[in-house]
């Protein structure tokens, strides 16, 4: 007889069985079985606890870098808590081999062209009234590379152009123009003539510095947000020659480099609950600003957090921070007009007001996540997962409560919006949920 | 055929060094939460089909390691390799409520065969008892009104390979013992998806355990008479524990916990009538576990008592006597555990039936066997499971002498 005990037939009926039994084996379901839970004894506690010590300041930033942000603000907005918000944008123009203007050409006019964006902060159904001046001094960027809202340089006293309009920011096929007559002909002129002012952009830049769109005589109740990008803020300078039949024709001017294209704003908080801030170092308590804190984008406005009370967490022996929990609720009614910003950042800072963003375990920037109720207001709240923050706080045993964090925009938001938030410090708290296992 | 006999060891020793692939989790009930688990008993085919009798039985055509002495009842031409798998299903009852589940797995591989007229042995592997519970639950976030869910879980279980020899000293009396080395770790664990953390309190345990066995056995006539004991004293078992507690953000190994586990002093008696292929027998086993010591404070022990009884009877007609024949059986059990709960024992009872089914063309047995058995009680909080357990053995027998001379 050959082979052992297992023949043919004994081999299949011992696949069958080993194979049966891998099938059954993996119908357990053990995920919803609940008998013998009077058995466990439980090794661990879990615990929440809120009342930790929150204190809460508003920063003010010594500037906002504005430039490079393809966006030019122009306008005024004054309300009771932030106090006056004026913007100014400052750009200068390309230069380019201009070619020939024909001998029978007839100058006809000259615009600015300002295109909207989806950015307006205000009343945007008043009229409203820019004018442009020319640079007395080039744009030159700090330290070569950035501009603030701080920034400013000089420029004529009289307008070069100016106009007054009802804003329509929201249809896209409609733009703002300044009509620039004068400066058009002139540039005309100059280019017909191959003056040597338009023959090198050396030449050039020392003629044409740049300019400043700035708020006219009109009252403005908006900071309106154009287009600033080469291709979307332009002079058109126009002509036609003059032929049996006239042939319209036109010369583009081009914003220049964009690192040039900055926004300066003005703001006065003299009549707010932040009045004495910049006395008082730029930063100020929550207390003293009527238990609220401020965040606003471009004035740069951010709302700092201490712990002062996270060191007592070491105080306890044998426990894991399972998850700490940073809960934050805007001042109820502050948002009717201004709506809460969607997406808010969180950052880690420290005695100097320093800041750098707070990654997630993805190492991607933290955003909290925001609750937004329209019909129960004061569930409202913005919450962010800041374990890993607390988790590394208390790491080395010691807990400097000078470091703290502050929610703000993003990076890119804060610069180029006047995005804002209060944050409520009192009904309720803002607060810092800490699970912690003991064992 | 040295070669297949080569490879039947082999088996053995793969199974053996990867016991944690094969092995796992025996056994699926949250009684197994307790001290060493649940434990597995050592009967093997048949004798799982008589009630688990088999103290006073000889090995025949299969290893009857319940009792070392039986190992010179091997038939003295063969090599018997046995494997044995089980497939379990569970119904778990409390007062409220039902639920159940079902599991399977591998349950033993031993190996046994005559090296003299009146020396046998016997070599293998088993469990000796297995942890496996899932228990879903849920907790209070202290300083909350909330609740998370949290799971409770256990596994792994205590093996044993072992190697036995018995020796006829004089006509009818034969004496065995069987060494063996323990050794597996038990886990529990207690964690939570949602807050991502889990408390692993692991502990590796060995030793080694020697059971002695004696069987005399009469003859009356055609009748045979035997009369089996077995004797393993109590013995502590050398624990390591780990236990470690992980979060999303660190693992620390916390302070080991110091554990005591032990087996305890076990005696068993049994009696049994055989003539031809009829044969009869009954057991009992006392276990002295009032002197092990228990962390959880829910249980209680006392000396547990087993006792069974199991017959087993050819087919009648042709095929008696010949490679056709089917050998019948059935058997019951009882026994009051060492457990006691909330001053409730909790006590264990089956009865059972199955056959040993010739295999076509080859020298081998399929034993099978269903099992139909309780296991504690609804009363208080407690609960009890039905089960439902089906044994398959298979019993590959090896003419390892006589085929040797015509290779």
């Amino acid at each position: 007889m050959k082979g052992i005990g297992v023949g043919k037939k004994g081999r299949k009926i011992l696949s069958f069985f080993v194979f049966g039994i891998i099938l059954i084996g993996s119908c357990t379901k053990t995920n919803e079985f609940t008998i013998g839970k009077d058995f466990v004894e439980s090794q661990t506690r879990l615990q929440v606890i809120d009342t930790f010590r929150v204190d809460l300041s508003t920063v003010l930033l010594d500037s906002v870098i504005t430039s490079s942000k393809k966006i030019a603000y122009i306008g005024r907005y004054e309300d009771n808590v932030f106090g006056s918000i004026n913007c100014d944008s400052y750009f200068d123009v390309a230069y380019e081999s201009f070619s020939e203007i024909e001998e029978k050409a007839i100058y006809d006019s000259s615009a600015f062209i300002l295109n909207y964006t989806d950015y307006n902060f205000g009343d945007t159904t008043s009229l409203m009234s820019i004018s442009i001046h020319r640079l007395t001094e080039k744009i030159e960027p700090y330290d070569r590379a950035y501009l603030f809202n701080t920034s400013s340089f000089h420029y004529e006293s009289h307008a070069t152009g100016m106009v007054s309009f009802y804003p329509e920011p929201h249809s896209s096929d409609t733009a703002v123009s300044i009509p620039v007559n004068a400066l058009g002909e002139e540039l005309f002129n100059l280019i017909r003539d191959k003056d040597e002012r338009v023959s090198t952009q050396e030449w050039f830049t020392d003629y044409l510095k740049g300019f400043v769109l700035t708020s006219g005589t009109a009252e403005n109740k908006a900071l309106i947000g154009f287009k600033a990008s080469s291709e979307r803020l332009v002079m058109r300078i126009y002509y036609h020659l003059d032929k049996e039949e006239p042939e319209k024709k036109e010369i583009t001017i081009k914003m220049g480099d964009a690192a040039h294209q900055f926004n300066n704003v003005k703001f006065d908080l003299t009549n707010t609950a932040l009045y004495n801030i910049k006395m008082e170092g730029n930063e100020v308590p929550s207390t003293e600003t009527g238990n609220q804190v401020f965040m606003q984008g471009m004035i740069g406005l951010l709302p700092k957090l201490r712990f002062p009370s996270l060191q007592n967490v070491l105080a306890e022996e044998r426990w894991k921070i399972l998850k700490a929990e940073l809960i934050i609720e805007p001042v109820q009614y502050s948002y009717d007009l201004f709506s809460l910003p969607d997406s808010l950042y969180i950052y880690r800072t420290d005695k100097e007001n320093r800041r750098a963003v707070l990654n997630n375990d993805e190492s991607k920037p933290m955003i909290a996540s925001f609750e937004f109720d329209k019909y129960l207001p004061e569930n409202n709240r913005y919450t962010y997962d800041i374990t890993s923050y607390i988790n590394q706080e208390l790491f080395d045993a010691y807990v400097d409560s000078e470091n703290g964090l502050m929610v703000g925009l993003n990076e890119d938001k804060l610069e180029s919006s006047f995005e804002r938030l209060l944050v409520e410090c009192k009904h309720p708290r803002v607060k810092l949920k800490i699970y912690y296992l003991s064992y | 055929m040295l070669k297949l006999t080569k490879t039947y060891i082999l088996i053995i020793f793969v199974l053996i060094l990867g016991p944690g692939a094969v092995f796992s989790q025996t056994t699926t009930s949250p009684y197994s939460i307790f001290g060493l688990g649940y434990l597995e008993g050592n009967s093997t085919g048949p004798s799982k089909a008589m009630g688990g009798t088999g103290l006073a039985f000889l090995s025949d055509r299969y290893i009857n390691s319940m009792n070392p002495a039986s190992y010179t009842g091997i038939d003295s031409l063969i090599s018997v390799f046995e494997l044995g798998l089980f497939g379990k299903y569970t119904i778990y009852s409390t007062k409220h409520e039902n639920q159940s589940l079902l599991n399977a797995n591998l349950k033993y591989i031993m190996m046994g065969f005559r090296i003299t007229p009146w020396l046998a042995t016997s070599f293998g592997f088993s469990p000796y008892s297995s942890v496996g519970y899932t228990i879903n639950t849920t907790s209070p976030i202290e300083g909350s009104t909330l609740e998370y869910p949290k799971t409770f879980s256990g596994e792994g279980g205590v093996n044993q390979v072992y190697i036995g020899g018995s020796v006829n000293l004089i006509k009818g009396l034969s004496l065995g013992f069987n060494a063996a080395y323990l050794f597996g770790n038990i886990t529990h664990r207690e964690s939570s998806e949602l807050f991502s953390y889990s408390l692993e309190d692991a502990t590796y345990i060995s030793n080694f355990n020697i059971d002695y066995g004696l069987n005399y056995q009469l003859d009356i006539k055609k009748w045979k008479y035997n009369i089996g004991l077995a004797y393993g004293s109590s013995k502590k078992l050398k624990t390591n524990n780990v236990t470690t507690i992980e979060t999303n953000y660190e693992t620390e190994v916390l302070k080991s916990r110091k554990y005591k586990y032990s087996i305890p002093q076990n005696i068993g008696a049994g009696f049994a009538v055989s003539k031809g292929f009829f044969r009869a027998g009954v057991d009992y086993e006392w276990s002295n576990w009032e002197n092990v010591e228990f962390t959880n404070s829910y249980l209680r022990t006392r000396n547990s008592g087993r006792y069974s009884f199991g017959v087993e009877f050819p087919s009648p007609g042709l095929n008696k006597g010949t490679s056709r024949m089917v050998l019948y059986r059935f058997g019951a059990e009882y026994s009051g555990s060492y457990m006691i709960i909330d001053n409730i024992p909790i006590n264990y009872g089956a009865i059972t039936f199955g056959a040993g089914f010739p295999l076509k063309g080859v020298i081998s047995v399929l034993n099978a066997s269903v099992e139909l058995g309780q296991n504690g009680t609804t009363k208080k909080d407690l609960f009890r499971e039905r089960f439902v357990t089906i044994n398959l053995d298979l019993s590959l027998w090896d003419l390892w002498f006589r085929k040797r001379k015509y290779d």
